[in-house]
């Protein structure tokens, strides 16, 4: 976050992939921009925030040192996302005299990283996570004593599904107590694996860890000979071996919920770190998550891995029942061939070059579209495609856009298109639409410009005349 | 003991059943293959989305994009969902065969500008791999057209008739494209036929034109 000669802070803040505030600094905070505030509430009650998007990848590699600092003292701690860990604290306690011993160790060794840290303990991860949504900056720690009533007295949002929160509520249930206090059968009858999974939790369950047979050792490893040295390179890899590993597991019907990552350096270096999700990892999550990790490793500060990646391997250790539900009409052969296909088409084509778009808002057809590499998170839309946009250009859309507006030749005569010249010939204009006036973004010196609509016995064409001259904005094909 | 006999005796008039076979032939089977020219404007990337967009159901569409211009707005405007539609940006010709027939092998269906410069011989091969693994493929020669014998249904855009404007006014609302058809699906013939296009998921072909046989003249094909 920035600070001015003045040496106070001006109001920035961060803002996740979900178009949702996920940090901010104390000037923003003055001003009334909270964690979890829509953007664009937050920048209309402080115009002058800068704003950044979440990178979790570099946010990961700044993390990495803090997990390893807590691994110093307690081994086998677990990565849920950047930022949080879970830390399996059963000897750690006993060992270092007790919970509120253990939290002020762990104290001393975050306060040489600077920031805020808050604990939670609790005797599953679920009820420990919750406890952390307890803590305050002031009250930083918070060891519960009586997990049963602890979660008994949690308000049903705690569940992570705002549907389901909602039904609840409506229904006159508000704390998770009451919602253990449900027919089980009641419960899955009105709301499936959801209101199971719920009502499990509820009742002080953690999730179920035992799953059904699988294959005796569904561990995935890659090996690379050269050895991998670009980020780039060790992330299609790693994006592969997710893939992999979730495939293998997927005709069982399990997914994992724990990986662990092994990575292991030419000079015989292995690294390794554990990931958990509440949820089971698919192939995009898991793929991002070895990726952060992979990013830590290689561009953090613990000095890389020194003469590149010669094996990654992923080991599941928690497995669920909850694999991937297809579409109706999809089967999992075809999901795998397609998958599959696309991974041959970006090594042939090039990663940057396989593509899906999202609509976002915007006037022009080009503005339209948020473009995502195939097999990364979907970006968020840049700009809402609910809103009005007044002097947009009307529907059907132009099937053709080049990336940037291109020169075309129109005559003009006394303001009116004339002629149009396709490939080698003039071409008469039938009739057009227009001129639509678009006053540019001023602030970022673009001038004005007027769009037209313009016919010919070929085809239609977006125009755009700017600065006395056409450009072509799309082709109506 | 009773036998049962049904007899059904087909009461459509010649010019209906004419219209019927039109809409039918703007549909393309299983391992079938369009070949679309036309210069760009004549609304044949909406007619081949149109083509493709059925099997979006069943999985992700491909349109491999060698231009660098290709708009998934297009697509999203037929109905296929966004996360049903992948883009691939490909202007190499050495490269273009092998990407389309990895495509063949794990996509629903395959919307492919064709590069200038390629052998007919690696179109042949891949209209045979799309016919044996059963997945539509729609070809759009960048410049010029297919060679004979690679698509089972050939789409010539002739005429493009706009309306909604008028000197300055208005704006683009439907387009009228006159098409004409070759190949195996007009069982040997060359037809013409209109296509009614007002910008939602839906391409009508114009009933009151009906197919007509078109007249080769002077080497050149007209309607008639």
């Amino acid at each position: 976050m920035s600070t001015d000669e003045s040496g106070r802070d001006e109001p920035a803040q961060a803002v996740g992939q979900d178009g949702l505030i996920v940090a901010c600094n104390d000037a923003a905070a003055e001003h009334g921009v909270i964690v979890g505030m829509l953007r664009r509430s937050a920048e209309a009650i402080c115009p002058t925030v800068t704003t950044i998007v979440q990178d979790l990848g570099v946010e990961m590699a700044r993390f990495e040192p803090v997990v390893q600092s807590i691994e110093s003292l307690v081994p086998r701690v677990e990565v849920a996302e950047p930022g949080t860990m879970y830390i399996p604290v059963v000897g750690a306690v006993a060992y270092y005299g007790g919970e509120e011993s253990l939290c002020d160790r762990m104290d001393k060794e975050l306060d040489a990283f600077g920031g805020d840290h808050r604990i939670g303990i609790a005797a599953g991860p679920f009820a420990s996570y919750q406890a952390v949504r307890q803590t305050t900056r002031s009250h930083p720690r918070y060891i519960v004593v009586d997990d049963e009533a602890f979660i008994a007295n949690l308000d049903v949002a705690s569940l992570g599904s705002d549907d389901l929160a909602a039904t609840f509520r409506w229904l006159g249930i508000t704390t998770l107590g009451a919602v253990a206090e449900l027919p089980r059968d009641a419960v899955i009858s009105r709301f499936g694996r959801v209101g199971l999974e719920a009502h499990r939790r509820a009742r002080g369950f953690d999730r179920n860890t035992a799953p059904r047979g699988v294959p005796q050792d569904p561990t995935v490893v890659s090996h690379f000979d050269p050895p991998i040295e670009d980020f780039e390179r060790a992330a299609f890899a790693a994006r592969n071996l997710a893939q992999r590993l979730v495939r293998n597991l997927s005709p069982y019907g399990v997914a994992p919920h724990r990986v662990v990552v092994t990575a292991i350096a030419a000079d015989g270096t292995e690294r390794e770190r554990t990931w958990r999700s509440a949820d089971p990892f698919t192939e995009r999550s898991l793929a991002e998550r070895v990726r952060w990790q992979l990013r830590s490793w290689i561009e953090g500060v613990s000095a890389g891995i020194r003469g590149g990646l010669v094996t990654l391997r992923l080991e599941p250790t928690d497995l669920s029942g909850s694999g991937r539900q297809m579409a109706l009409e999809e089967d999992a052969k075809g999901f795998e061939e397609t998958q599959r296909a696309f991974m041959e088409v970006q090594a042939i084509a090039g990663q940057g070059n396989l593509l899906i778009a999202s609509p976002q808002g915007g006037r022009d057809p080009g503005e339209q579209m948020s473009w995502t590499r195939w097999g990364e998170e979907e970006s968020t839309p840049r700009r809402d495609p609910e809103a009005p946009w007044p002097g947009r250009i009307p529907s059907p859309t132009p099937a053709l856009v080049p990336p940037e507006p291109v020169p075309f030749e129109v005559t003009w005569v006394e303001g009116v298109p004339d002629q149009v010249r396709l490939r080698s010939r003039w071409v008469p204009v039938l009739s057009w639409a227009g001129p639509w006036r678009r006053l540019g973004r001023w602030w970022d010196e673009e001038g004005p410009s007027d769009r037209y609509q313009i016919v010919t016995s070929a085809g239609a064409y977006l125009c755009e005349v700017r600065d006395g001259r056409t450009y072509l904005m799309g082709v109506y094909d | 003991m009773v036998a049962t006999l049904e007899h059904l005796v087909d009461s459509s008039t010649p010019r209906q059943r004419d219209f019927e076979y039109a809409k039918d032939m703007l549909s393309l089977a299983p391992g079938q293959i369009a070949g679309l020219s036309g210069i760009p404007g004549s609304g044949l990337t909406r007619i081949g989305m149109s083509l493709l967009a059925p099997y979006a159901v069943r999985g992700p569409l491909v349109y491999l994009d060698v231009r660098g211009w290709a708009s998934p707005m297009a697509a999203w405007e037929m109905g296929i969902e966004p996360e049903r539609f992948v883009v691939v940006r490909s202007s190499d010709v050495v490269t273009w065969s092998r990407i389309v027939a990895t495509l063949l092998d794990g996509v629903r269906g395959v919307y492919a500008e064709v590069p200038t410069g390629l052998r007919d011989q690696a179109l042949h091969k891949l209209a045979a791999k799309a016919r044996a693994k059963r997945t539509p493929l729609v070809l759009r020669p960048v410049t010029g057209k297919l060679p004979s014998g690679v698509a089972h249904l050939n789409l010539e855009a002739r005429e493009v008739l706009w309306e909604g404007t008028e000197a300055g006014h208005g704006n683009l609302t439907n387009r009228r494209t006159l098409l004409v058809a070759s190949g195996k699906a007009t069982r040997g013939m060359v037809r013409t036929i209109e296509v009614e296009d007002d910008g939602t998921n839906d391409l009508r072909v114009v009933s009151h034109m009906g197919p007509r046989t078109a007249r080769i003249v002077n080497g050149r094909v007209r309607a008639g």
